[in-house]
């Protein structure tokens, strides 16, 4: 083992190798999660609205350790050179702080993640806008990860509709996100960044929960056809609760805001 | 985009929920499939997949290279697709990026699996020669080389022909290398290792138009639908990688419905592939 002294890194970083050894429990059914949570309930759920005073609308998300922003700016005319489209655009970007990760500037190392988070944050919300509403205009939504612990996409992507729709501008419904990581035999409802380190698979789906309608679903690793069954199940069931949450977010309701019990069982 | 006149949109749209297509197909059927193997001598393996006007490359070239120092037992693979200009005039400067970095992503999500690596369709830890400090880097390159519909099955398909085409040279690593050193390593010319690819999964992607979907859609059909799913499947019927592309959303029934025809239509896929891939391997080995 002398040769591995290469392959490690001279600098501390808690990356997720050294957090290894903690995987083994995940095989035992007994063992809770690192957060002591049940394997199909989720973070504790924070939102609130109008936290950015030059956008037009704008929402902050946290769910435990993710934490993010997104400004809705428009709608407002489109570039020139855009060609004359009779329904709005949309223009999504996703972008991580510096010090979102355990490592800094880790987000931008592992390739275009963020590239990636931009597309699939346009595909979820495209659906649920109703773009007709805003011809010949774009309207820009920046979601920026102010701190990265897991189920990132999914947060941006709620918190995202909650800019629109703190903006003014009409859709279908609320878009909400939740994502499941599958950790051996064991579905595990809104992952931690740990927990995701060493997923075998996870499911990410996007829905508007009152119309019961997936507009984004994203699958990766080997998932039997049960299986996804019910990840599907728990996470449209999750996505229904959050919507609550955000609805009486939007009409001001503190006492709802915080969400404990979530547990889909 | 495809330009359709009002008429023709209603007549494609008529046909597909009367399953009967505009090129005599029905919703399930797909475009035959034409499959040539080793195109390109300079790489390492690569295929030339043909469905209808549609028309891709993929290349799959092996480098060496080190180790990401968080994984140090598995290689690397970089999907990579490009959509040429000569395909579609639309593709040309920064058109084509970002359904090259779509259809780079889907592919990727497919052929990688989970962060685990579990799932995966190519066994990264066969990549590697030794371990934390020489592994192969697998490049996979597409080319669209002329769209009409459907790129992502055949870019699929074609990855697939070209990894059982591809023959990684043998490495012979000289033995007294210690500690930090990187040690020697000698390349066969002569001696190739064969790539493993029946757990390398294809992808079926049903197109929705109206209230009905559709598989192996072309350029004119796509411009009509309303969402479609792309789901990867291995030859063990299980899901490697989904994913959604179209605005509207779907009903989550209508969802697990899809799943199971995608099922049915890969087993038929995976078999025609496999028998074409091979007949092809077979040709270029007389030739």
């Amino acid at each position: 083992m002398a040769g591995k002294g290469g392959a490690t890194p001279s600098t501390y970083s808690p990356s997720p190798t050294t957090q290894k050894t903690k995987s083994l429990s995940f095989g035992n059914d007994e063992v809770l999660r690192p957060d002591d949570r049940e394997w199909h309930q989720c973070r504790p759920a924070f939102f609130q609205i109008g936290v950015v005073a030059a956008a037009a609308g704008s929402a902050y998300a946290d769910f435990g350790s993710t934490k993010v922003i997104v400004s809705v700016f428009g709608p407002r005319e489109s570039k020139k050179a855009m060609m004359y489209s009779d329904i709005g655009r949309l223009n999504c970007n996703v972008s991580y702080t510096n010090f979102a990760t355990p490592v800094r500037g880790q987000a931008y190392d592992l390739g275009s993640d963020h590239k990636e988070f931009s597309s699939m944050l346009h595909k979820a919300l495209e659906g649920a806008t109703i773009l007709e509403t805003f011809p010949k205009t774009t309207v820009d939504v920046f979601a920026l990860v102010l701190e990265s612990g897991g189920s990132d996409l999914p947060v941006v992507i709620s918190c995202a509709s909650l800019a629109l729709a703190d903006a003014g501008i009409m859709m279908y419904d609320l878009v909400t996100s939740v994502s499941v990581s599958c950790l051996g035999k064991n579905l595990v409802l809104d992952p931690t960044l740990e927990e995701e380190s060493y997923q075998d698979g996870s499911l990410i789906l996007t829905c508007m929960p009152s119309r019961d309608e997936v507009t984004q679903l994203t699958i990766t690793g080997e998932w039997s056809t049960p299986k996804i069954n019910e990840g599907m199940k728990i996470c449209t069931d999750a996505c229904s609760k959050f919507s609550q949450i955000m609805k009486s977010c939007l009409k001001g309701l503190d006492s709802a805001l915080e969400e404990e019990d979530s547990n889909v069982d | 985009m495809v330009g359709l006149s009002i008429g023709e949109k209603h007549f494609i749209q008529g046909g597909i929920a009367q399953d009967l297509r505009s090129d005599g197909r029905k919703r399930l059927t797909t475009r035959p499939i034409y499959v040539e193997t080793g195109v390109i001598s300079q790489a390492n393996g690569s295929a030339r997949v043909r469905m209808g006007a549609t028309d891709v490359i993929a290349s799959v070239k092996a480098e060496l290279g080190r180790p990401n120092a968080l994984q140090p037992d598995k290689g690397k693979v970089v999907v990579n697709v490009d959509c040429s200009p000569t395909a579609a005039p639309m593709f040309e400067g920064r058109g084509g990026e970002e359904l090259s970095a779509e259809l780079s992503v889907a592919l990727q999500c497919c052929l990688l699996g989970g962060k685990s690596g579990s799932g995966a369709g190519i066994d990264l830890s066969s990549l590697v020669v030794v371990e934390g400090k020489i592994c192969w880097d697998l490049y996979i390159d597409g080319l669209v080389v002329s769209s009409d519909g459907n790129l992502l099955d055949a870019l699929g398909a074609a990855i697939k022909a070209a990894l059982s085409n591809t023959g990684i040279p043998k490495v012979n690593v000289a033995a007294g290398a210690s500690g930090d050193e990187q040690p020697e390593v000698d390349v066969s010319d002569e001696e190739f290792l064969q790539f493993d690819t029946s757990r390398v999964p294809v992808i079926v992607t049903l197109t929705k138009v109206g209230r009905h979907y559709i598989v192996d859609a072309t350029s004119e059909e796509e411009s009509q639908m309303s969402s479609a799913v792309s789901i990867s499947i291995n030859r063990q019927g299980h899901i490697c990688g989904l994913t959604k592309r179209g605005g509207a959303g779907l009903d989550p029934s209508i969802i697990l419905d899809m799943i199971s025809v995608a099922k049915t239509v890969s087993e038929q896929l995976i078999n025609t592939l496999d028998s074409h891939i091979a007949a092809a391997e077979a040709g270029e080995e007389e030739s």
